[in-house]
């Protein structure tokens, strides 16, 4: 018995030493952000950024808000995008016989391993071509094809698990496909469309490269793209107060919806597991 | 009896119907996938810079990569980088979901364990990089600057981010990769019979032996997925040295993807850029088939001879 208390006791050891960085990071996080940093003394002043523009590094910062409403607004646009793109195509991909259907399977499956960073400098030409550098349209067109098709992977898996009976049984009684779909899978499959909401919500929310490289325009930004900006303007962060808040303010609400989606993690989860 | 034999042809309308739902997919990827890998091809072969005009220019930008002077130096970064980080985040990944889910099997201190590393992933890359910056900030004001100074009260503070630029890149890498290898290896360990463990209890196995003859064999499968999609990232992705270290001091932790990034937005050569990415891309294929081969996935896709 004492050896294998002992043995607990070495385990707990080495990942109470290796996890020691990441208790010691979450806490730095939070005493940056609220302590004054020469004093030492609790304080909020850190969170004026709410209130006021501020400045950095010698340049005044637009004000907060309107860069959280186009947070919000590109993310909710790249949900919608992706899910209405995202649940037809599985559908296809899943239920309806169609030439070349094998052969775009396969070519979903190489998208998904294929470096897609890599042609960044093309897509950036073409951009410029289309006129679409600077613009919304053009981050979110850029954005979505690197993300969906993963989303229509997931997609697919949730449309296959649905019995064909069911659909069977709707246009026997009279239900042309398309309203078999909206009526009776759609419902069936409304976890998948949660979770790849999820997925969306989420990658939109850190998304800071494509901004970094496609908007020029500060006042377009959002959150994530914000912040890179500020982090990476000088060689080293000059008010770590100001950015840990500011880190702060755009994290917290993530963890929140960590928090109230999890549930929907550890399913895809499984899912994830069964098909491997 | 004729129209009987008359085989069911379907209507045009019926047979466009699926193409109706892909198409917006398939439009995206032809514009934003498709086009830009030939786009890269072809301008790999052009001189494209700043002015934006396409002028063919052969083989230069191949013959360049081989000529550039900063290549060997670039290449070696690449494979430290990406060997280093590789090897590191399978270790913590086997360790902690081996710890996890065998040693601590159950237990909610099991549960803190990997939430707590599952945060590192979590927090977006922007934010999660400050932290770093501030361990190695090169003032006083730096964490282990800031610890040193209370040793040494007279000594100035190091410039972290000049000497071990490289190690810093890396160790944060490794701390926020290791959960995606985590999930998976978890996954794939939990779902052994708890029966096996017994027998083997039973029979006087040691924990090495467990660990060694009944974990690892089943790990085989998760491992390799890892192992190819980590180095692939590894090879193809700067995001975390772009914040960190934007590949400086000099070019001491640019590796070869994030050469071509520079390449082509800070300095505008474009055709050459595509011509690196293009790089990338072979050394990505190689990799995966080689892994493929090294894993014996032929061997492994084969159905198993005593199960049903």
């Amino acid at each position: 018995m004492s050896t294998s208390i002992a043995k607990k006791l070495l385990v707990h050891t080495y990942m109470l030493l290796f996890t020691m960085p990441i208790i010691g990071m979450i806490i730095w996080y939070f005493l940056s952000a609220t302590l004054n940093g020469t004093t030492g003394q609790f304080t909020l002043e850190n969170f004026n950024f709410v209130k006021e523009p501020i400045e950095y590094a010698g340049v005044v910062l637009p004000a907060i808000w309107p860069i959280v409403l186009n947070t919000l607004v590109y993310s909710i646009l790249i949900v919608v995008i992706e899910v209405g793109i995202a649940v037809p195509t599985a559908y296809a991909f899943s239920r309806l016989d169609f030439t070349g259907k094998l052969a775009a399977m396969k070519f979903l499956f190489l998208m998904r391993s294929f470096p897609g960073i890599t042609l960044i400098i093309a897509t950036f030409f073409i951009l410029v071509q289309m006129n679409l550098v600077n613009t919304y349209l053009g981050v979110i067109l850029v954005a979505i094809t690197g993300s969906l098709p993963g989303r229509v992977y997931i997609m697919k898996g949730f449309f296959d698990e649905v019995p064909w009976d069911l659909e069977w049984a709707a246009m026997v009684d009279g239900c042309s496909r398309f309203r078999a779909l909206m009526k009776v899978l759609v419902p069936y499959v409304l976890p998948g469309i949660g979770a790849i909401s999820v997925f969306s919500f989420l990658g939109a929310y850190g998304e800071w490269f494509l901004f970094k490289l496609f908007i020029f325009d500060d006042n377009m930004l959002t959150l994530a793209g914000y912040l890179s900006r500020l982090v990476t303007k000088e060689n080293v962060i000059l008010n770590y107060g100001l950015i840990t808040a500011i880190g702060l303010f755009y994290t917290i609400p993530l963890v929140i919806f960590y928090i109230f989606t999890q549930k929907i993690f550890l399913k895809i989860n499984m899912g994830g597991a069964k098909q491997v | 009896m004729t129209l009987a034999k008359k085989p069911y042809k379907k209507p045009l309308a019926k047979k466009m119907y699926p193409y109706f739902f892909i198409m917006p997919f398939a439009l995206l990827v032809l514009v934003f996938f498709i086009l830009p890998a030939i786009a890269t091809i072809i301008m790999s072969f052009t001189d494209l810079n700043a002015s934006m005009k396409i002028n063919f220019v052969g083989f230069d930008n191949f013959k360049r990569i081989f000529t550039d002077y900063s290549m060997p130096q670039i290449l070696w970064n690449t494979v430290l980088f990406a060997v280093i980080t590789l090897v590191f985040s399978l270790f913590f990944g086997l360790f902690i979901s081996i710890a996890t889910q065998y040693f601590l099997k159950g237990k909610l201190t099991a549960v803190i364990y990997r939430v707590l590393w599952l945060i590192p992933s979590i927090i977006p890359a922007v934010v999660y990089v400050t932290f770093w910056k501030y361990l190695f900030d090169p003032t006083e004001g730096g964490l282990i600057n800031k610890v040193l100074l209370l040793f040494q009260p007279d000594s100035d503070p190091i410039s972290w981010f000049t000497k071990i630029a490289m190690a810093i890149v890396i160790i944060a890498t490794i701390v926020s990769t290791t959960s995606g290898g985590m999930i998976l290896l978890s996954a794939a360990i939990s779902s052994i019979p708890e029966d096996l463990y017994k027998a083997a209890k039973v029979d006087g196995a040691s924990e090495k032996s467990v660990i060694t003859k009944i974990i690892l064999p089943s790990l085989k499968w998760p491992l390799m997925y890892i192992t190819i999609s980590d180095l692939i990232g590894f090879v193809s992705s700067y995001f975390f040295i772009l914040l960190l270290t934007n590949g400086g001091p000099m070019r001491d932790t640019t590796t070869l993807s994030l050469y071509a990034y520079q390449q082509a937005f800070n300095l505008k050569y474009y055709g050459y850029g595509a011509a690196l990415s293009l790089l990338v891309v072979l050394i990505s294929l190689i990799l995966t088939l080689w892994l493929l081969r090294l894993f014996d996935f032929d061997e492994m896709i084969k159905p198993s001879r005593i199960e049903d």
